[in-house]
Order: C-alpha cells, then sequence, then structure tokens
C-alpha cells in the first residue's frame, strides 16, 4: 500500500514540463452481472453489482541524442475483483497498482536502429475479437473483460526485456528477448510490483515486408523455463499475418500462429468426471476476417476464427457432456476442463460480427455479436457512447446465449450491464 | 472520428516541390504554382475548427512532418494534442494507406481511404491535392475575383488518378503573386462537393505560403471547417520514419 501511495504521488508531483505530454485516462465502471451457480446439484443464479475505478498515466519523456523514457502507470480500486458473484470478496475495495510498462528507448540511429531495454507489450496483432498473433500477452490488468468484443483490453501489463528493431522503410526486422524472472510468492513485493514473474526465457523474433499496399508479418517464439527448471525443453511457436486495403471501404486481415507443443486437459470420462493432461502438437490458431466502411461513418467488421486447440466433433459432445455432468454433481471437485480454455476457445470454429455507427456527431452505437459456429451458442452485446472532448460516457449490455448442451449455455456468466464514465486529461 | 480523419488528412501542403522556377505551358505553369505552397520536409503545427450554422462543432489541435517526393505520393506523421479524447493519437498517411496508433496500444489500425475521407472528412482531400501532380490541365483562362484578376485552371484527373474523390477542380489563382485564392472541387456528376478560400498568405522558410484555409461544404454552406497552419519550420527526417512500426517508437515533440 504504501508503495502504491509513492507511486501516486511521485505522479502528481510530476514537473510541469512533464505534464504537458502526460497522458492520462480514468474510467469508473459500474457493472451489474449475474452469473449461474451451483449449491448441492442445483443451479442459482446470482447477482451483483461490481464498481471498478481505474486510472492510467502514460508519459514518453525525450532526453535528446535520440534516447527517452516511456512508462505508464495503472490503479485500481475493485469491488468484485474476481469479475464473478459466485466469488465474493471479503475487503469491501481490493486496491491494485502497477507499472504496466517502463523503458528506456534510444534511436542509436534515428529512425533505423532502435534500442528498447524495460518492460514493454509487443501485440502484433490485427484481429479484433481473437489475436493469434499476440504470441507474448499477459490479459486485461484490472480482469474485466472488455464489454466490446475485443480480445485485447485497455490495459495489459507488459513483459520485462530487451527489443531491437531495424527499419529499412518497406522491411522491418526486430527481436524481444524475455529473461525468466522468478520472484518467490511471498517476498520481493517491490519485484513483483514492477513485474509479475515470468517463468521462463522467450524470444521473439519479427519480421516486417510491405508488399505493394499490403503489410505482411512473421514471427518465431522461442521459449525455455532454462536449466533447472521444471519446463527446460525448448518450444517454438511461429506466426505470420497480412492485411491490406481492397478499393476505398474495405480493409482485410489474416493470420495465424502455431505452436510445436500445446498442453491441455482432455476428459477422459464425462460419466465419472475423470479427466487427463494431454499435449497438442502443432495445432493452428488463425483469423480471417474484414472490416468495410459506408456511408455516414457506418462500419462493418466480420471476422472468423479457426482455433485448432480446440474440439470438434465427439471430442467436443464429450467435453459439453462432461461440463454439463460436474455443474450437476453434488461434489465439484473434479477439474473444470471448459473454463481452461478461456472465453469461447473450447470449440475449433468462431464467428464475429460488429456495426457500428454515428448517429450524431457525439452519439455513436455499436451491435456485435460472437457465435459459436459449432453448438450455435454466443454472447450478444449492444454498446452507446456519448463522447466529449473531455469525456464519455458509455453504457453496454452483453448477453450469453444458448441450450444448457452448449458452450455459452454452461458459461456461468448470463449477462453484463456497464456503465462507464472515462475521463481524459 | 470524422473530424478527426479529415484533421489528419488536412496537414498537408499542397502541390509538388520540385517544380521549375520558370513555366510556360498551362501544366508548367500549375506546377510552379505547386511549388509555391509547398515546403519539402515540412514540419508544422495545425489548428482545425468545424462550424455548422455559425456553431463551433470541433476542435483539434495535432503537430507532424510532411516528406514530399517527386516520385511517391506525400507522407505524413502526425500527433494529436487536443483534445483530451484524442491526445496521444498517432497516425501515419502514406498515400491511400493510412495507420493509426490509439495511446497504449501497439498494433497501427489500417484505415481504409473512406474512413479517412468520410463525410466532413474530404476537406483533408482538398488539402492534400497535388494539383499539377494528380490533374491535367484541360483549359487556362482569365477571370476576375472580386475584382482581382486571375489565372483560371479547370483541372481532370489524371487517368490514374480517376478515382479521385474529385474529378474536377476549377482553381483561381492570383496573377499579381501566382498564388491560389479559391478553388472548388467537383464530383464526377458534376456536383459541387467543396469550395475553398486560400488566405493569410505570409512567409514560410522561403515560401509565399497560405496559413489559412476555409473549407465550405459545396451543399451545406452552412457547414465550414478552418485550419490554420501556427507553427511551420523544416526537419530532414530518414524516409523510415515514416513507416507503420515507427509509429510506436515515435516521440512527438511539438514544433518550437
Amino acid at each position: 500500500m504504501k508503495a502504491h501511495l509513492a507511486l501516486i504521488a511521485t505522479l502528481a508531483l510530476v514537473p510541469a514540463s512533464l505534464a504537458t505530454g502526460l497522458e492520462t485516462e480514468a474510467t469508473l465502471d459500474a457493472l451489474s452481472t449475474a452469473d449461474l451457480g451451483q449449491e448441492g446439484g442445483t443451479s442459482m443464479q446470482t447477482e451483483a453489482t461490481r464498481l471498478l475505478a481505474q486510472v492510467a498515466a502514460s508519459h514518453k519523456q525525450s532526453f535528446g541524442e535520440g534516447l527517452s523514457l516511456s512508462g505508464t502507470f495503472w490503479a485500481d480500486a475493485d469491488s468484485l475483483p474476481s469479475g464473478s458473484p459466485l466469488q465474493t470478496p471479503t475487503d469491501k475495495l481490493k486496491l491494485t497498482s502497477r507499472l504496466l510498462e517502463l523503458g528506456l528507448e534510444w534511436e542509436a540511429l534515428p529512425g533505423q536502429l532502435i534500442v528498447d531495454v524495460g518492460k514493454k507489450i509487443i501485440h502484433p496483432s490485427s484481429g479484433f475479437f481473437k489475436a493469434p498473433l499476440n504470441l507474448l500477452s499477459r490479459g486485461s490488468a484490472s480482469g474485466l473483460i472488455p464489454t466490446t468484443g475485443a480480445a485485447v483490453s485497455t490495459w495489459e501489463e507488459g513483459w520485462v526485456g530487451a527489443d531491437i528493431a531495424y527499419l529499412t522503410g518497406n522491411v522491418t526486422i526486430a527481436n524481444f528477448l524475455s529473461p525468466r524472472l522468478e520472484w518467490s510468492d511471498s517476498a520481493d513485493r517491490t519485484l513483483q510490483y514492477l513485474s509479475q514473474r515470468q517463468d521462463g526465457f522467450n524470444d521473439l523474433l519479427r519480421f516486417g515486408l510491405r508488399v505493394g499496399e499490403a503489410d505482411l508479418r512473421f514471427l518465431a517464439l522461442t521459449s525455455s523455463g532454462g536449466p533447472g527448471s521444471e519446463n527446460s525443453d525448448l518450444r517454438l511457436c511461429l506466426g505470420a499475418g497480412a492485411d491490406t486495403n481492397v478499393g476505398d471501404s474495405l480493409t482485410l486481415r489474416a493470420e495465424c500462429s502455431v505452436a510445436d507443443s500445446r498442453d491441455r486437459l482432455a476428459v477422459v470420462d464425462e460419466k465419472l468426471l475423470a479427466s487427463q493432461d494431454e499435449s497438442v502438437a502443432w495445432a493452428p490458431r488463425a483469423l480471417a476476417g474484414f472490416t468495410w466502411t459506408g456511408p455516414k461513418e457506418l462500419s462493418v467488421m466480420a471476422e472468423y476464427y479457426y482455433n485448432g486447440l480446440g474440439l470438434v466433433g465427439s471430442d467436443y459432445a464429450r467435453l459439453i457432456r462432461y461440463s454439463s455432468n460436474r455443474l450437476t454433481a453434488p461434489d465439484v471437485r473434479a477439474p473444470d476442463v471448459l473454463d481452461q480454455f478461456g472465453g469461447f476457445e473450447a470449440a475449433r470454429h468462431y464467428g464475429f460480427a460488429r456495426v457500428a455507427g454515428k448517429l450524431e456527431d457525439d452519439l455513436a452505437p455499436a451491435l456485435f455479436s460472437v457465435v459459436n459456429l459449432q453448438d450455435r451458442s454466443g454472447m450478444t452485446g449492444a454498446n452507446l457512447t456519448y463522447s466529449r472532448d473531455a469525456w464519455a460516457l458509455s453504457g453496454s449490455i452483453v448477453d450469453y446465449w444458448g441450450g444448457k448442451d452448449t458452450e455459452a449455455g454452461l458459461s456461468p456468466l448470463l449477462w453484463q450491464i456497464d456503465l462507464q464514465l472515462s475521463l481524459f486529461f | 472520428m470524422k473530424t478527426l480523419f479529415a484533421i489528419a488528412a488536412a496537414m498537408l501542403s499542397l502541390g509538388s516541390a520540385f517544380a521549375p522556377a520558370w513555366a510556360e505551358s498551362p501544366a508548367e505553369l500549375l506546377k510552379s504554382i505547386d511549388d509555391r505552397l509547398s515546403i519539402p520536409d515540412m514540419r508544422f503545427e495545425i489548428r482545425v475548427t468545424s462550424f455548422e450554422d455559425g456553431k463551433q462543432k470541433d476542435y483539434n489541435r495535432m503537430w507532424g512532418f510532411v516528406k514530399a517526393s517527386e516520385t511517391k505520393d506525400s507522407r505524413i506523421l502526425l500527433y494529436f494534442a487536443e483534445p483530451a479524447s484524442v491526445k496521444g493519437r498517432k497516425m501515419l498517411m502514406d498515400g491511400n494507406i493510412v495507420y493509426l496508433l490509439f495511446p497504449r496500444t501497439r498494433n497501427p489500425i489500417r484505415l481504409s481511404p473512406l474512413q479517412v475521407l468520410l463525410g466532413e472528412a474530404s476537406n483533408g482531400d482538398v488539402a492534400r491535392t497535388d494539383f499539377s501532380k494528380d490533374y491535367d490541365v484541360a483549359s487556362l483562362a482569365d477571370a476576375d475575383l472580386d475584382g482581382d484578376p486571375c489565372h483560371l485552371f479547370k483541372l481532370n484527373a489524371k487517368e490514374d488518378k480517376k478515382d479521385s474523390t474529385y474529378r474536377s477542380i476549377s482553381l483561381w489563382v492570383e496573377k499579381s503573386k501566382q498564388r491560389p485564392i479559391y478553388a472548388e472541387f467537383f464530383a464526377s456528376d458534376g456536383k459541387l462537393l467543396k469550395k475553398a478560400y486560400y488566405k493569410d498568405y505570409g512567409p514560410a522558410e522561403g515560401k509565399d505560403f497560405p496559413y489559412t484555409m476555409e473549407i465550405y461544404d459545396g451543399e451545406n454552406p452552412k457547414k465550414h471547417t478552418t485550419m490554420t497552419y501556427t507553427k511551420i519550420g523544416r526537419l530532414v527526417v530518414r524516409d523510415t520514419v515514416f513507416s507503420r512500426d515507427y509509429l510506436e517508437a515515435w516521440t512527438p515533440e511539438a514544433p518550437k
């Protein structure tokens, strides 16, 4: 807590010369949410209201000679950190703060050779609702699932490492090396504040190429726990992506990543709720999509997501039966095999569509839907944002739909209403 | 967003920087006029204000660089400084390809040309027109505008620019100082889309530069946008700065 206060005080004392370039955003979310829980084998709907206040301040300060320091500080106060009414906290408000990014950047050759040491986020993906190319990603700092259907949340913590990028105009080659950081969970609180643990070494090589009007990207991520670790094997993940314009109103994107091995929990017997670990080799994740822009700022986005790590056919049916049986079992100590996949990742085929426009200059509605194409379940959301120069007020509603034997139908989250006030400084 | 993109597009000064000093044919004359508006490697700060029915609807301030080229489309790097809701956004415009990077995100979004040119944003297209590069001279005549003797150019989009928003332009150039003062921009069906006034000429990096452009909607004259350059200078930067992957690394500094 002292560390949080010290950092907040430091920010408040930022010299005027720095403050001119400070980008600060604060949001207050009031979320009403309903989850379906189990008690003694009986389903029970539980509702709760979550209050979440977040603030993030970013700054990039140049020191001349191509040297600059940049960082993002983030803090939140959360009345329901788990996000689920089924897990209510003991404290009234949980306070968290973190350095999302902090890095020293040096343009060794101005505009051409850039060295960056510190903590940074690398998100090469162009996907909206899924991001197969974001090979190094930690997810939302607050744990809040965006109510816009986006895969990437506004505030995420970066990885500690060193990045070097060489730009030639049409070609960019970059490499990010991230070391293993093994803080103990109980000690070294300051270190944990600066960064989460990094369980292995990661080396992410990126190659970008412009061909005509198309941008191509190729990635290779090599990971290892290193000598002495539980998982010292070298693991490889490869990715490629492209995006381009077609005509005046269409942008296209496609990307794919594949890992040499991924671990997952597999159902052995759905009646006995038995499961076991298994490894899946070279399971691809791919996304293809477009954004079309029409008159009066109407935009239509659609994406298809192929999830090679997900299940299909009888394997998928067994997973659903297992999850359904687990929900009604009096003893639920059996692992939640469906939950290991995360939101809309258990099946192999997904679709996403979003329509957005403007009713007035400052009033923007949006409607989106995620569909599990295998069991026809999904999530639909609507959003209305009123924007002014220094603030925005946004209302969202998200509803999960599908039968009891579907992925969305088995999701504990039933619906969520979010009223968000954003302030910009 | 539409004004945002309008502003983004509006940064570009007109014309090519490589015109001959003396011109005789209409095409050469047009090129020399372009040259009066163009500052190679221009660094700038601009304020853009949109009005409707005399009331201010939108205001933005931004700064950046323009890199002009004889062979390529001009490229622009932009930083959005005001209002607070858009502060921190960075944009790269490279011909038809436009990238936008939001604060605290790491992958620039690719925008379609229509997203840049939507609605009032086509103001941006008015400002970014390279007359001699994008248009052929169909005719050149003498005309008066508010008592000023002018050259009146009738311009048609070149064969490879037939998909331009503005298929033809009427351009009034003040004879005494050889500088544009007014232009009308037409669609392919001859409909008047925009009217632009070039004002507040003053010295900038050795050029006689229009510090203000007022752009009126062709259909609704109650809607107009004023774009005013508040700072202009020169800064030569590497070509690689105008690339998608540099947007994240770019440390914007306000021009002095």
